[in-house]
C-alpha cells in the first residue's frame, strides 16, 4: 500500500482475506443507514421523529419510502 | 496485496466524497421540486389529526443541512460495506484492473440498490406519501432490492458457469438472463399502494424523481470512481510519472 506498486501487471493473485471484525464494521454500517434512512420509531421512540425530521430531505432525495 | 483495512479506509474516504457530492445534487437539483411539492403541501387545508410536521421540528434550512448531511453519513457507511464487498468479490470481474472492478461493482449496485427500485418503486417528493402504508411500502422496496442483489449475484456466478463460451456469446447470454430475471421481479412485485394526490402536479413528480435518481446516481457511481481511483496501482504509477 505504501511501497510503490512494484508489479507491472495486477495479476488475479492477490487476495484480501476478511478478518471478522469486518462483520462489526458491516453490521455497524447497516445500522447507521438504518438509522438514517429508516429508524421510524422501532428503536428510538419518539426521539426517531426527531432523527427523521433532521434527515427528512435527504430521505426523500435519496428515494427511500417515506410518508 | 491490499489489506482489509486499506480498504476499508479507502472505502470510507470514497464514500465521504461522493457523499458529499450527492449531497450538492441534493441541494442544487432535488431543493427546487423538493419546495415546489412543499407548496403544494402547504396550499392544501390543515387536516386535525392528519399531521405531518413539516418545518416545525427543524426549519427548512436546518432540513437542507440534514439531507447533506444524510448523504454523507449513508456515503461513509456504504463505502464501508462496498470495501468489503469489493474485498469479497475477486472472482466476480472479467476485468483484473482495480478501478475498472471497483467502477463495475458500482455500477451494478446502482442498478440494484437505486436504478431498479427507481422504476418500480420511484421516489416521491413530500406530500405524496400516505403515512399509513409506509411500512408496507418500505417492506416492498427492501425486498426488490434484496431480489436485484440476488440477480446481481446470480449473473455473476451464470457469467463464470459459462466460461467455455465466447465473450460475445457468454455477454450475451447474461445480459439475457438478467433482462428476464429483472422483468419477472418488475412484475411479480405488487405495485405501490399510494395514489398520487391529484394536487401534485405531473411536472413536480417527474422533476423530482429524475433529481432523485440522479443524486442517487452520484452517490453510487461516485463511490466506485474515487474508490477505484484510491485502490488501483495504476493512479500512483501514473502521478509518479507526472511528477518527475
Amino acid at each position: 500500500m505504501t511501497s510503490p506498486a512494484h508489479t507491472p501487471a495486477v495479476t488475479d493473485e492477490w487476495v484480501t482475506p476478511i478478518p471478522k471484525w469486518a462483520y462489526a464494521v458491516a453490521l455497524v454500517a447497516l445500522t447507521v443507514t438504518w438509522l438514517v434512512l429508516q429508524e421510524n420509531g422501532i428503536a428510538l421512540g419518539h426521539a426517531a421523529e426527531t432523527v427523521h425530521e433532521f434527515f427528512h430531505d435527504g430521505r426523500h432525495a435519496l428515494g427511500v419510502p417515506c410518508h | 496485496m491490499p489489506t482489509y483495512k486499506g480498504l476499508l479506509l479507502r472505502g470510507v474516504g470514497a464514500g465521504a466524497v461522493s457523499g458529499l457530492l450527492a449531497g450538492l445534487v441534493g441541494v442544487f437539483v432535488v431543493e427546487a421540486p423538493i419546495r415546489a411539492a412543499l407548496a403544494v403541501e402547504q396550499a392544501r387545508p390543515a387536516e386535525p389529526g392528519a399531521g405531518h410536521d413539516h418545518g416545525e421540528l427543524f426549519s427548512r434550512g436546518t432540513q437542507v443541512v440534514g439531507g447533506v448531511l444524510a448523504a454523507v453519513v449513508v456515503g461513509v457507511a456504504v463505502g464501508a460495506l462496498f470495501a468489503t464487498a469489493y474485498a469479497g468479490s475477486r472472482r466476480w470481474f472479467a476485468s483484473k484492473a482495480p478501478f475498472v472492478r471497483a467502477v463495475t461493482l458500482s455500477a451494478a449496485v446502482f442498478g440494484t440498490a437505486a436504478l431498479l427500485p427507481a422504476v418500480k418503486y420511484p421516489a416521491n417528493p413530500p406530500a405524496v406519501g400516505d403515512p399509513d402504508t409506509v411500512e408496507y411500502r418500505t417492506v416492498l422496496y427492501l425486498g426488490l432490492i434484496a431480489a436485484g442483489l440476488l440477480v446481481a449475484f446470480g449473473a455473476s456466478y451464470l457469467a463464470s458457469r459459462l466460461g467455455h463460451l465466447s465473450q460475445p456469446v457468454r455477454c450475451t447470454a447474461v445480459a439475457l438472463a438478467v433482462v428476464a430475471a429483472v422483468v419477472v421481479l418488475l412484475v411479480a412485485f405488487p405495485a405501490t399502494p399510494d395514489a398520487v394526490p391529484a394536487d401534485m402536479p405531473g411536472s413536480v413528480l417527474w422533476d423530482f424523481r429524475l433529481a432523485s435518481l440522479a443524486e442517487t446516481a452520484t452517490l453510487w457511481l461516485g463511490l466506485g470512481v474515487v474508490f477505484g481511483l484510491l485502490v488501483d496501482p495504476a493512479t500512483r504509477r501514473a502521478r509518479q510519472v507526472s511528477a518527475v
